[in-house]
């Protein structure tokens, strides 16, 4: 077992200051877990080589900032972080994992996010990811969710180069809720891949599933979703919704949902939409002397809203609609204090 | 009283579609015009055209437009945001809804984009909602509108409320109201009369495009034109919306 380092914050690189009233911090460095400043009260967070154990307890809202730098990552390294959702739905945690690089070298990793969800208990999880535009970054979450048991997943994707998230979620036991969102915001060269997978083995669960992306520049997105439905799953709510706004001619959005039901019994739907801001809305907005730069940044933040009000935690969604905008207006996006050169 | 609008000869069309065959018009401070005629003779086109929807092209003639500070301004070569910034309110027959962004964010959006055209920094929350709260009071609209999405899940009166009350938080010189009275049932009909009545000063002026007489009961017309074919045939006092309600368009045929 890795000794945990103690590192001042103040002189750290990547402190940060996003007021997260009563969130405890926790810092990844290439895969290995520093401790923050304070304790990890009440979480148990235990690392292992690169194995991170966090195991989630009443109302803890955990911050987790995950950076990765060139300098000690080899090409294809890996971290992998466990998540065990143990705290009963009502009381539900609150993890945000920010996922950053330092510096602007192309290098490439891997990451695993496992999660459990245990028996009745619940769990909020947010991911975001702001990172350079060169790197490859490969995220594979997968999702195990038993009896009774509530997750709910939003990542959101600022900026990044080359990001694919893969989520594998299974409702293993009855029911079981999973509700995952995504928005994903491309520009330049950018290409973000999104995979999902939900299967729902057993009946009386509901999935929900809200991927949104915003597309400019040259940038490449495709969105692969799937459901499935087992034959003993009677009862099964299902939703999918991927829905794609072009703000460039180049900008290129491909959606492939699927939606594979061996049951009779079941309320499932998907849709999939790839489309430009609307002139009508747009010359509503100017006749009212918004200009059409204003009119378009509404539109694309109406736009993202849907997947942001998703987000429980006041704070952090309006921090989030914040850093959204501001990615959006095209400004430089690290957040107050923080000197990780994310773009 | 100061000219505000001019419009010499105008000819619009859509696609090959020539709408518009030279339209006269010349619209002073202080005066309220009615525009009336058949569906398909050109209304709706002459407003869109006024506020700059590119959809229709004009061919040939000419639109100034005179500001509150007395600049004169080619308003055809203006986008419909400056034409916004310089006094000019079309009200939509069909008001767009904008799903996901809230009246409230759309209307301080375009207030804070009109004061900083004339130099004036944004407003705060507070003095936004103060401002706000008095012009929904004109045209008795419940403040819980100002978190909803523009328009969406408006009923017809509630959409053209919304109209009436984004004109009085841009205080235009120049109003167009397209067809203001469609969809709306006797009480919609007068609130939103009334609150245009209250808006009207000796500085600015109203140009109400309307099939019906009955909007003409409410909001009293100074003069009243006949737009037939896409040409101005008629124009006369108010007394000659009362005759089209009574003799129809036929004696223009």
């Amino acid at each position: 077992m890795d000794k945990l380092k103690i590192i001042d914050i103040d002189k750290e690189i990547f402190s940060c200051s996003v007021p997260l009233e009563n969130a405890q911090k926790a810092y990844i460095l290439n895969g290995v877990l520093m401790s923050g400043k304070e304790d990890i009260r009440g979480v148990q967070m235990v690392s292992e080589k690169k194995s991170i154990t966090i195991e989630t307890k009443e109302n803890n809202f955990l911050q987790i900032i995950n950076v990765r730098e060139n300098a000690v990552l080899r090409r294809g390294e890996e971290y992998c972080i466990e998540i065990k959702a143990n705290a009963l739905k009502e009381e539900k945690s609150t993890i945000v994992l920010c996922s950053h690089t330092l510096g602007d070298e192309r290098f490439s990793t891997k990451g695993k996010i496992n999660i459990v969800v245990e028996k009745e208990c619940g769990l909020e999880l947010i991911i975001m990811q702001n990172e350079n535009g060169v790197s490859v970054h490969n995220v594979d979450i997968d999702i195990e969710i038993k009896y009774g048991g509530s997750l709910k997943l939003n990542i959101i994707t600022l900026h990044g180069g080359h990001i694919t998230n893969t989520i594998n979620s299974v409702l293993l036991e009855e029911q079981a809720e999973c509700d995952l969102g995504g928005l994903y915001l491309s520009d330049r060269e950018q290409v973000i891949n999104t995979n999902v997978n939900v299967l729902h083995k057993v009946g009386g669960g509901i999935s929900r599933q809200l991927f949104k992306g915003i597309l400019d520049g040259n940038s490449k997105t495709n969105f692969n979703g799937k459901i499935v439905v087992s034959p003993q799953a009677q009862k099964t709510e299902a939703y999918q919704a991927n829905n794609n706004l072009l703000i460039s001619d180049r900008a290129k959005a491909t959606s492939n949902p699927h939606l594979i039901i061996y049951a009779d019994d079941v309320k499932c739907s998907h849709g999939a939409t790839i489309g430009t801001i609307g002139d009508e809305e747009l010359f509503y907005m100017r006749s009212r002397g918004i200009s059409l730069y204003e009119a378009k940044l509404l539109q694309q933040q109406a736009f993202a809203g849907a997947v942001l009000e998703k987000i429980e935690k006041k704070e952090l969604k309006e921090r989030l609609i914040g850093l959204v905008e501001r990615r959006l207006r095209g400004e430089s996006i690290h957040c107050q204090g923080c000197s990780t050169r994310c773009c | 009283m100061k000219n505000l609008l001019e419009i010499k000869d105008l000819h619009a069309k859509i696609g090959d579609k020539e709408i518009l065959k030279g339209i006269n018009l010349t619209i002073k401070q202080g005066e309220v015009h009615a525009i009336m005629g058949r569906n398909g003779s050109g209304k709706s086109t002459l407003s869109a055209v006024l506020a700059g929807n590119e959809n229709y092209i004009v061919t040939q003639g000419s639109i100034q437009f005179t500001d509150q500070k007395g600049t004169t301004y080619n308003l055809l070569e203006m986008s419909p945001e400056e034409r916004s910034w310089a006094g000019v309110f079309l009200g939509f027959q069909y008001p767009v809804e904008i799903p996901g962004v809230t009246n409230v964010n759309f209307m301080k959006t375009a207030v804070n984009e009109h004061r900083k055209q004339r130099g004036l920094e944004a407003l705060s929350a507070a003095e936004y909602l103060k401002m706000m709260r008095e012009k929904m009071a004109i045209v008795q609209m419940d403040p819980s509108f100002s978190s909803r999405g523009v328009n969406v899940g408006f009923s017809g009166g509630e959409k053209k409320r919304n109209e009436i009350f984004q004109m009085a938080m841009l205080n235009p010189s120049l109003a167009i109201l397209d067809e203001t009275d469609s969809g709306l049932d006797v009480d919609a009909l007068r609130i939103v009369a009334n609150g245009v009545n209250r808006l009207k000063t000796k500085d600015n002026a109203f140009v109400v495009i309307t099939h019906y007489q009955r909007l003409l009961d409410y909001i009293v017309p100074d003069i009243v034109h006949i737009l037939y074919k896409g040409k101005i045939v008629k124009t006369a006092g108010k007394e000659l919306a009362l005759e089209i309600e009574q003799k129809g368009y036929d004696e223009f045929e």
